[in-house]
């Protein structure tokens, strides 16, 4: 059987594990290409306009796929722990994208709901596992070696530094792209002075961080400009708690650390520079951005830039925008040196 | 102390009572205006939905009059409402004021917790007065509701445009202003009779249309640009599910018995969406699948812009097989009273022509059927 994971979403934060848990079972996994102009207009084309960015890429991705697999995989995360919300748009993912993309093959999906405790969710593996084997150990062996590769995936980018792609790419190799337009091949400088190169974090949600169409590449200029980029994936969780409890004592929603944990970590530690990317219309992000803004007012705290990413965002509007940050931010650095 | 709340409909006169009962001292905020919202947009992040612009608005106006302690529902659901009461406590900090917000948990249901809460609001009054107090208030809040569903009734027939909504607008004076079960009760009597005895047209069978959507923008007039008294206009008739009092006897005293007045709709819902997607996401998908059964001519689906479970909505709401015409309203603060006018304008042409060729299909089917049949 071909199982098809749309390139969106939640793929950048799982993929190693779908993957070896369906392969553990003897299905082949098919993954649909990278972002296209393409991809995203016909998904575009499907949904009502206020829709978020990523949830329109993802319905061109699973149109992507239509024809490629025997079914498609996407998951109903509800929660991954008790009390802790996620955004709609995934609890319906399933849902929606059966009611607007007809033509999808069969919907593989799992409903992860950790507020009914671990037992429901080994009911929820074994009822997908059942799709391949009647036999409950070897699903539940398959379970425990993927939650093994995603250890494997998460240490791989906390310890070494690696971004999603860059991980991915050590795991399974073939996850080189190919060129979008406008991006030079050059790979990022060698710094040629690391002490006086900046360091700038960009936080925001892996779906758009690293969709290079999505992000027009952003992390790529960064880097080809000699600055040293920290992602949310790099840091441990201690950190990423101890940010989470500066800015709002709790967390409310799922992938809350990826932005408000990051967040309230780089603005005080380890960076020069935050940059905060958001996708037009995305709920959790409109109010828990705003909190990562807020606090970056306070004295003391590194500077700050939002940028709210659209289908009609152009890559020239991004550009001059980072130029003027990233200017900023050495001037600023270098001011602090000179001052010490 | 003093206390203040956001605007929701009618609200305000239940906890008037409840409060001025208690002998808490209660500021009711100017009510919803261009003002309001303004204010609300100016220290919002822009990416929310209207009730967070609206209730930061009227939190702000509530701590400009000097209140204190500011109640702003809240609690654990999925959509974003648990955050917002964080965000506003935040930027009333930020600009100058004191005020301490207190989350009311709607999605806990438990009437225990909320009564034990006004409790610690009121100075500790006994349970007595509490209890008999919040009796009072919710026979207001009935009393309204009740005269707002015959409002209803007759805004499409009604010979002189505008006499219902006029009685309706005396109607909340009236009971803000009863002091005891039997006053309110003549009060609400009488302008039940009222209504009753306004002329109206002959033209026996206006257009049936049902509002489903998000709990806020149904509820508050102020945000859907009074989108009910202009379908009245329009000569067509109202229902709908969401009313304030349906909502505290289910969730303050059905709900914890195990009587879930929203199964119905999630149970029809269930074919296209089988999750609960937060705030009114999955009764909006339910409602729309049962009231296509019904006779209904169509719906009007409110919902705020950005709204996340409303989104999830709409994109399944045109796939289901039960067919009846929808109209999605999205509410926010550039929406302007034409546009919406000549939406609704056009979507009234739809249905009565519609309603029409059904009219006609069946005059055939009746005069023809038996021929048909041989």
């Amino acid at each position: 059987m071909k199982i098809g994971i749309p390139r969106a979403l939640l793929y950048y934060q799982y993929y190693p594990m779908w993957k070896h848990f369906f392969e553990e079972l003897g299905a082949e996994v098919v993954v649909s290409p990278h972002t296209t102009r393409v991809i995203l207009s016909s998904g575009i084309s499907r949904v009502v306009a206020d829709t978020c960015l990523p949830a329109k890429a993802y319905m061109g991705h699973v149109m992507s796929l239509v024809g490629k697999c025997d079914c498609v995989f996407i998951p109903a995360i509800r929660s991954l722990k008790a009390k802790v919300f996620n955004c709609s748009k995934f609890l319906g993912l399933p849902d929606m994208t059966r009611a607007v993309v007809p033509e999808c093959p069969p919907i593989l999906s799992i409903d992860v709901d950790m507020n009914k405790g671990e037992k429901e969710l080994w009911r929820e593996i074994d009822r997908l596992g059942r799709h391949f084997t009647r036999n409950h150990s070897k699903v539940r062996q398959a379970a425990m070696s993927a939650w093994q590769k995603h250890l494997e995936y998460c240490r791989l980018m906390v310890e070494e530094g690696l971004t999603p792609p860059q991980a991915l790419e050590r795991m399974f190799g073939l996850e080189a792209e190919p060129e979008g337009k406008g991006a030079s091949k050059e790979k990022a400088l060698p710094t040629a002075d690391a002490s006086g190169q900046a360091h700038i974090a960009v936080i925001g949600h892996p779906y758009i961080l690293y969709d290079h169409h999505v992000s027009h590449r952003l992390i790529n200029w960064l880097q080809q400009h000699n600055i040293r980029v920290h992602t949310p994936e790099m840091l441990a969780a201690e950190a990423i708690d101890s940010g989470i409890g500066r800015l709002v004592g709790q967390s409310y929603w799922t992938y809350e650390y990826e932005v408000v944990g990051a967040g309230g970590h780089y603005l005080e530690h380890d960076v020069d520079g935050v940059i905060g990317l958001v996708a037009f219309g995305c709920g959790p992000d409109s109010l828990m951005m705003d909190m990562v803004r807020r606090h970056s007012a306070l004295p003391g705290a590194a500077a700050f830039m939002n940028l709210t990413l659209e289908e009609h965002t152009a890559e020239a509007g991004i550009v001059t925008r980072l130029e003027a940050f990233v200017d900023m931010v050495r001037r600023k650095k270098r001011r602090k040196e000179t001052c010490a | 102390m003093r206390i203040g709340m956001p605007h929701m409909g009618n609200l305000h006169i239940t906890l008037k009572t409840l409060f001025e009962r208690l002998g808490v001292d209660y500021v009711i905020p100017p009510s919803n205006s261009q003002r309001t919202l303004s204010l609300g947009a100016k220290y919002s992040p822009e990416g929310l939905c209207i009730p967070f612009k609206l209730t930061l608005g009227n939190l702000i106006e509530c701590a400009a009059m000097g209140a204190d302690t500011l109640l702003m529902p809240g609690g654990n659901g999925i959509c974003r409402l648990g955050y917002y009461a964080k965000v506003q406590q935040q930027v009333l900090r930020e600009i100058g004021y004191n005020a301490e917000i207190v989350e009311l948990g709607v999605s806990e249901r438990k009437l225990i917790g909320f009564m034990q809460m006004i409790k610690r609001l009121s100075n500790d009054a006994s349970w007595y007065r509490l209890i008999t107090s919040f009796r009072f208030a919710l026979a207001k809040l009935h009393a309204l509701d009740a005269i707002e569903r015959s409002v209803q009734k007759v805004r499409p027939a009604e010979q002189v445009k505008g006499a219902a909504q006029e009685l309706y607008t005396s109607a909340i004076e009236a009971i803000d202003g009863a002091n005891d079960y039997a006053s309110l009760k003549k009060i609400k009597k009488s302008y039940l009779a009222q209504l009753d005895a306004v002329p109206r047209q002959s033209r026996a069978n206006p257009l049936k249309v049902r509002v489903i959507g998000e709990f806020y923008v149904v509820l508050e007039p102020f945000s859907n640009l009074d989108v009910e008294v202009e379908l009245g206009k329009l000569g067509v008739e109202v229902r709908r599910t969401t009313f304030i009092s349906e909502w505290t006897k289910f969730s303050l005293f059905l709900n914890p018995l195990g009587i879930n007045e929203k199964e119905r709709y999630q149970r029809a819902a269930m074919p296209y969406l089988k999750h609960d997607v937060g705030g009114e996401g999955w009764e909006s998908v339910g409602e729309k699948v049962l009231h296509a059964g019904e006779d209904y001519d169509g719906i009007i689906h409110l919902a705020p812009f950005t709204c996340m479970p409303e989104i999830v909505a709409q994109n399944i709401m045109p796939t289901t097989q039960e067919d009846i015409p929808v109209l999605t309203i999205l509410c926010d603060e550039q929406m302007g009273k034409a546009g919406m006018l000549t939406r609704l304008e056009a979507f009234v042409d739809l249905l009565e022509r519609r309603r029409r060729a059904r009219l006609a299909c069946n005059n055939v089917r009746r005069a023809y059927g038996s021929l048909l049949r041989d």
